[in-house]
C-alpha cells in the first residue's frame, strides 16, 4: 500500500492579509505560508492507515516558501518519503497546482492519494477533485473515514445536514479528507530537527503543462452591506413581499 | 574501679555465639546494602560530585539540626530530633564499647573506666531517655494524631486496588523495634545493677531507678539469671535491626544523608539539558535505567512522610497526582525490575495493570506512571521545597514528560499551544507582529531596545502581551515606569515566549529553539539590565538561559519598585486604605526567593496587609504552571485557584487579593467568578495598587 499525500502551503491567516497594489492578489511582503490544515488531517489519516495496513506514506509538495519545513515536519510525524515538485511557477492556480501534483503522482505507483478536502486558497475547485480528474481515477470528497479492503477502499463521506454516505472505491483513488480519525499528531521540534538531518527531499521537475483555470479580476475586503430589511406580517404577506422584492431585483420567477 | 564487664559472666561459647550472630547480621546488612548500590549503578550518569566538601558540610548541617524535618512541623521535628540524637549517641556509645572491648583490649589498653566510664554511663542514660521520648511521640503521632499526610490511601488511582498494608507494617516494625531495643537496654542495665549493685552506677540514673524498681517487686534474687536472657533478647534485636536496615524504612538513615549530599540546589529551577547524543534518539526517560543514579537514590530516600502529598496542588484539587505516590510507585517498580523486590511494600490489583518486574517493552511513563498523572503536575515545586530529604520530583516528572512529548502523547489543547508557540512564538496563535500591540493605547512611545540603547530591557512575556487582562497590567507597568522617568524599552516583535513552561511541559526541542532565538535577539539589543513582569520568564532567563549562553542581570519588577520606593524615587501620593493579602507566584517566591519585595511595596503603600495560612515559599500554586494553563482543568474537584481564593477569604474582611504575575491575574479573576465570590474580593496586580497610590485623589 503506497499512500501519497499532496500537501499545499497556504497563506497563514494569523497574519493580517493585505491586498497588493495590483488589486488582484495578496500582498506577499508579510505573507507567511503554512501547511494547509486539512492536508495535515490527510497526512494523519495516511499514517493511521499505514499502521493498520502497512505500506509507505509519501508526502509531496510544490516548491515554495516553507515547503522544506512542511515536508520535514511530515517526516517527523512518520512519512517515509518526501518529494518536492520544482518548476511549477511562483503562484500556481488551483488547476496548475493539481496538474503538477497529478503528473508527479502518476509516476509514483500510488494506491491511494489523500489530500485535504479544501484549503483557504482553493479558488476554482478543490485539490482532490482536480487531481482525480487529471489522473482519471475515482474521487470522493469530504471524507471522514477510510478503511482498506483489498483493492478497494470503504469510504465515509459527510453530507450537509448530518447525513453520511458510504462508498466503495476501486483503488487507486483520490480522497479529499475532511477529518482524520484522530487529531493530527504533534511533531516535536527535536524530531523535526532530526528529520532535517536524516531525511532527504527528492526533487521532481514539473511537466509544466498547466491548464487555464480562472483568473482574478479584483481582490478586496468584504464590503459592508446596507443592513437587513426585516419583513413582518403573516406568512402569506411575507411571501408576497419576497416575490416582489425578488422580481424588482431582476430574479426571473 | 568504675567500669562494666561487657560479657557479664558469660561462658566462652556464649561469647563466641554472639560474635557469630553479629557477623551474620553484618553480612546480611552488607548484602542488602550492596544490592541497593548495585541498583543505583544501573541508573544513568549524573554530575553530583562537584564541590563535594561543601555538599557534605551542607548535608551534615541539615542532618545534625534536622532543619528540614522541623520546617513547618515542629512536633515531628522535635520527635525526630530526639530519636536522631538518641540513636546517634547510643550508636557512638556502642562503637566506643566495641573499640574498647574488641580492639584496644588486644593492645592491653582499657579506656572505658573511671571518670570517663561514669560520664559515658550518664550520657547513655540521658540520650536513651530522649530516644524513648521521641519514639513515644511518634507512636502517639501515628496512633493518635494521625495527620492527613500519613494516610496512605490513594486518590490518584480511583477504582483501583493498591494494597499498602506493607508500608504500614514497615513503619510499625521500625518504630517498635527501636522502642523495644531502647527499653530492653534499660531493663538490662537495671538487672545488672540490681544483681551487682556497684555504688558508682548511680551515674546511670535510669538503670539505677530500674534496679530499684526490680528490687521493689522482689526480682533481685533472679536478676542474675534474668540478665542473661534479657541480654540475648536485646542483642538479637539490635543485631536484627542492623540486618534489617537495608531492607526497610530504616535505610533512610543512610540513604537520606547521601541524598542530601547529592541534592541539586537548583533542582526544578534549572532543568537538566538533553545532550546532543540523547537529542538524536529522543529526549526523556522511557526505561527505568534512563533515570540517573541520583533519581534512583531519590526513590529510596522517601520516608513516606507525606509532606509533598499534602502540599501538592494537583492532589489537593482532586487531580490524579500525588508526588509521594509517584515516587513510591517508581520505587516499587525499580526494586522489582532492577533491584531487589520490596520486602514490605505495596501490591497492585488486576485493574491497575501494574507491570510487575518486567523490563522489556515497559515504558515507565505510561506503564508505571500514567500519562494523566504526569500531566497533572503544575511544576510548582512545592514537593521539592517541602521534601526533608532532597527528593527532586519535578525533574523526574519533566524527564518522563519529555518522553510523552516525543511520543506525541498529550492533550489536543496542549498540542495546539505548542504548535502555536513553534509557529508564532506565543501560545495564543496570534501573529508575532501583534506582540506589542498593547502599547498602541499608551499616549507615549516605548523605546525599541533593538534600535536604541536603554537602561532597562523589559521582557514582557506572553500573557502580559496577548491576554487582554494581562495587557491592561502591562500598560499599567508602562505608565508607572514612564511616570518615574525610567529609561526602558522592549524587544517588540523580537520577543518570543521565554520557554519556561514549554520546557516544563517536556518539549525540550522547542525550548532550545525559543531560548536560542531570544538570546540571539537579546544579544543584538543594548541594555544594562532585564526587568520582567512575568515570574515564569524570570525563572528561565535567570536560571536556565546561562546554560545556553545568555548571561544577563535580570530582576522581577517588584524588586526594582521596592528599592525605588525605599530610595524615595516613587512619589506615593496617598496611602491605600485597603485590607489585602498577597499570593506569592511559585516562580517568584519558591523558585527565586522573591518573597520580601512585594511585601515591602505593600507596606510602603500603607496597605492593611494580612498573610494567608500558606505564604512565601510555602505558597499554594494557582494551577497554571508547567503548561497546565494549556490543559483542560474541568475534571478537577476544585481548581487550585478556587481553593486559594477560599483560603484568602478566611481572612476576616479581606478586600483585595494581590498578585504579581499576569497568569495569576487571569487565573484568579476567573476563580473569583467561578467560585461565586464576585463582590466579596477583588484581584489586583501589585502594579495597579502602585499606580493608584501615585494618584493624589481617587
Amino acid at each position: 500500500m503506497h499512500i501519497v499525500v499532496p500537501i499545499k502551503l497556504v497563506p497563514d491567516l494569523a497574519e493580517e492579509l493585505e491586498v497588493d497594489a495590483s488589486g488582484t492578489a495578496l500582498d506577499t511582503e508579510w505573507l507567511r505560508y503554512r501547511t494547509n490544515e486539512f492536508d495535515d488531517h490527510a497526512l494523519e489519516e495516511a499514517l493511521q492507515l499505514r499502521e493498520v495496513s502497512g505500506g509507505t506514506v509519501t508526502a509531496i509538495a510544490l516548491d515554495a516558501e516553507e515547503a522544506d519545513k512542511s515536508l520535514y515536519t511530515a517526516a517527523a510525524k512518520g512519512a517515509d518519503r518526501l518529494i518536492k515538485i520544482t518548476g511549477a511557477g511562483e503562484k500556481p492556480s488551483s488547476h496548475a497546482t493539481a496538474r503538477a501534483f497529478a503528473d508527479a503522482i502518476a509516476g509514483l505507483d500510488a494506491d491511494l492519494v489523500l489530500t485535504g478536502v479544501q484549503a483557504v486558497d482553493d479558488r476554482d475547485g478543490q485539490n482532490a477533485v482536480l487531481i482525480g480528474r487529471y489522473m482519471d481515477i475515482p474521487h470522493v470528497s469530504v471524507v471522514t473515514g477510510v478503511s482498506i479492503q483489498g483493492d478497494t477502499a470503504l469510504v465515509h463521506k459527510e453530507y450537509a445536514g448530518g447525513a453520511m454516505g458510504e462508498f466503495e472505491v476501486t483503488l487507486p483513488a483520490v480522497l479529499g479528507i475532511q477529518a482524520a480519525r484522530e487529531t493530527p499528531r504533534y511533531a516535536p521540534v527535536g524530531k523535526v530537527r532530526r528529520a532535517m538531518r536524516s531525511a532527504t527531499i527528492e526533487e521532481l521537475a514539473s511537466s509544466g503543462t498547466a491548464e487555464a483555470g480562472s483568473s482574478v479580476t479584483r481582490m478586496f475586503r468584504p464590503e459592508k452591506g446596507q443592513g437587513a430589511k426585516m419583513l413582518t406580517g403573516s406568512a402569506d404577506a411575507i411571501a408576497d413581499q419576497l416575490i416582489t422584492i425578488m422580481r424588482d431585483n431582476g430574479v426571473n420567477l | 574501679m568504675e567500669t562494666r564487664e561487657i560479657f557479664r559472666a558469660f561462658p566462652f561459647l556464649m561469647q563466641a555465639a554472639f560474635y557469630v550472630v553479629a557477623m551474620l547480621a553484618i553480612a546480611v546488612f552488607l548484602y542488602g546494602f550492596w544490592q541497593r548500590i548495585a541498583k543505583y549503578r544501573k541508573g544513568s550518569a549524573a554530575q553530583r560530585f562537584d564541590k563535594l566538601g561543601a555538599r557534605i558540610l551542607r548535608a551534615s548541617r541539615l542532618m545534625t539540626t534536622n532543619a528540614t524535618v522541623w520546617k513547618r512541623d515542629s512536633y515531628a521535628g522535635l520527635a525526630h530530633l530526639l530519636i536522631f540524637w538518641g540513636f546517634v549517641v547510643l550508636f557512638i556509645g556502642t562503637t566506643i564499647i566495641a573499640i574498647d572491648h574488641d580492639v584496644l583490649r588486644f593492645f592491653g589498653v582499657h579506656t572505658l573506666k573511671g571518670t570517663f566510664y561514669l560520664w559515658f554511663s550518664l550520657s547513655m542514660d540521658v540520650f536513651g531517655v530522649l530516644f524513648i521520648v521521641g519514639l513515644v511521640m511518634m507512636v502517639v503521632r501515628r496512633g493518635g494524631l494521625r495527620p492527613a499526610q500519613l494516610d496512605y490511601a490513594r486518590s490518584d488511582r480511583p477504582g483501583q486496588v493498591v494494597d499498602r498494608s506493607g508500608f504500614t507494617r514497615d513503619d510499625q516494625i521500625f518504630l517498635w523495634l527501636l522502642f523495644l531495643v531502647a527499653v530492653t537496654g534499660f531493663l538490662l542495665e537495671g538487672l545488672r545493677i540490681s544483681a551487682d549493685r556497684p555504688s558508682f552506677e548511680v551515674w546511670s540514673p535510669v538503670g539505677w531507678a530500674v534496679a530499684n524498681l526490680l528490687d521493689a517487686v522482689g526480682l533481685r534474687s533472679s536478676a542474675h539469671s534474668l540478665h542473661a536472657y534479657t541480654w540475648w533478647i536485646h542483642a538479637v534485636m539490635v543485631l536484627g535491626f542492623i540486618g534489617y536496615i537495608p531492607y526497610s524504612k530504616a535505610m533512610h538513615m543512610l540513604v537520606d544523608f547521601a541524598n542530601l549530599v547529592f541534592q541539586d540546589d537548583m533542582a526544578a529551577k534549572r532543568l537538566p539539558r538533553v545532550s546532543e547524543e540523547k537529542m538524536k534518539v529522543g529526549a526523556g526517560y522511557a526505561a527505568i535505567t534512563d533515570f540517573s543514579w541520583k533519581e534512583l537514590l531519590d526513590l529510596d530516600a522517601c520516608t513516606k512522610c507525606g509532606r509533598c502529598h499534602v502540599a501538592c496542588p494537583a492532589n489537593a484539587s482532586g487531580g490524579p497526582l500525588s508526588p509521594r505516590d509517584l515516587i513510591l510507585d517508581l520505587r516499587t517498580y525499580a526494586d522489582a525490575s532492577i533491584g531487589r523486590p520490596e520486602w514490605l511494600g505495596q501490591s497492585f490489583g488486576d485493574g491497575a495493570n501494574w507491570p510487575g518486574d518486567k523490563v522489556a517493552g515497559i515504558s515507565v511513563p505510561g506503564d508505571v506512571i500514567r500519562p494523566e498523572t504526569l500531566w497533572a503536575c503544575t511544576t510548582c515545586m512545592a514537593c521539592v521545597e517541602t521534601c526533608p530529604v532532597g527528593i527532586e520530583h519535578v525533574t523526574s516528572i519533566v524527564q518522563m514528560r519529555r518522553h510523552l512529548v516525543e511520543e506525541g502523547e498529550m492533550e489536543d489543547s496542549l498540542q495546539d499551544a505548542l504548535a502555536n508557540i513553534g509557529d508564532y512564538g506565543n501560545s495564543f496563535g496570534q501573529s508575532e507582529r501583534a506582540r506589542a500591540r498593547w502599547t498602541r493605547e499608551l499616549d507615549f512611545q516605548i523605546k525599541d531596545a533593538r534600535k536604541e540603547e536603554v537602561e532597562f530591557l523589559w521582557f514582557v512575556g506572553d500573557y502580559a502581551s496577548y491576554d487582554p487582562r494581562g495587557q491592561e497590567l502591562s500598560r499599567s507597568v508602562a505608565r508607572v515606569l514612564h511616570a518615574l522617568s525610567v529609561d526602558f524599552g522592549l524587544l517588540y516583535e523580537g520577543e518570543k515566549n521565554a520557554g519556561n513552561d514549554v520546557r516544563r511541559v517536556g518539549e525540550e526541542g522547542l525550548y532550545e529553539m525559543l531560548a536560542e532565538d531570544n538570546i540571539a535577539t537579546l544579544e543584538k539589543a543594548r541594555f544594562r539590565e532585564i526587568i520582567t513582569t512575568d515570574p515564569h520568564s524570570y525563572n528561565t532567563i535567570r536560571n536556565e538561559y546561562p546554560e545556553f549562553g545568555g548571561q544577563y542581570s535580570i530582576r522581577h519588577y517588584t524588586a526594582l519598585l521596592a528599592d525605588w520606593i525605599e530610595e524615595g524615587r516613587v512619589p506615593i501620593a496617598r496611602k491605600l486604605n485597603v485590607k489585602a493579602t498577597y499570593h506569592d507566584p511559585c516562580y517568584l517566591g519558591r523558585y527565586n526567593d522573591g518573597v520580601a519585595p512585594p511585601r515591602r511595596i505593600l507596606e510602603a503603600l500603607g496597605v492593611d496587609f494580612h498573610e494567608m495560612a500558606r505564604c512565601g515559599k510555602n505558597s499554594f500554586c494557582c494551577g497554571a504552571g508547567g503548561g497546565r494553563i494549556w490543559m483542560d482543568d474541568s475534571g478537577l474537584e476544585e481548581r487550585p485557584s478556587e481553593i486559594r481564593i477560599r483560603e484568602a477569604l478566611e481572612i476576616e474582611g479581606v478586600e483585595v487579593f494581590v498578585v504579581a504575575c499576569p497568569k495569576d491575574y487571569a487565573m484568579y479573576t476567573d476563580a473569583v467568578k467561578t467560585s461565586g465570590n464576585e463582590g466579596r474580593i477583588v484581584v489586583k496586580d501589585i502594579i495597579q495598587l502602585v499606580e493608584e497610590a501615585l494618584q493624589p485623589t481617587v
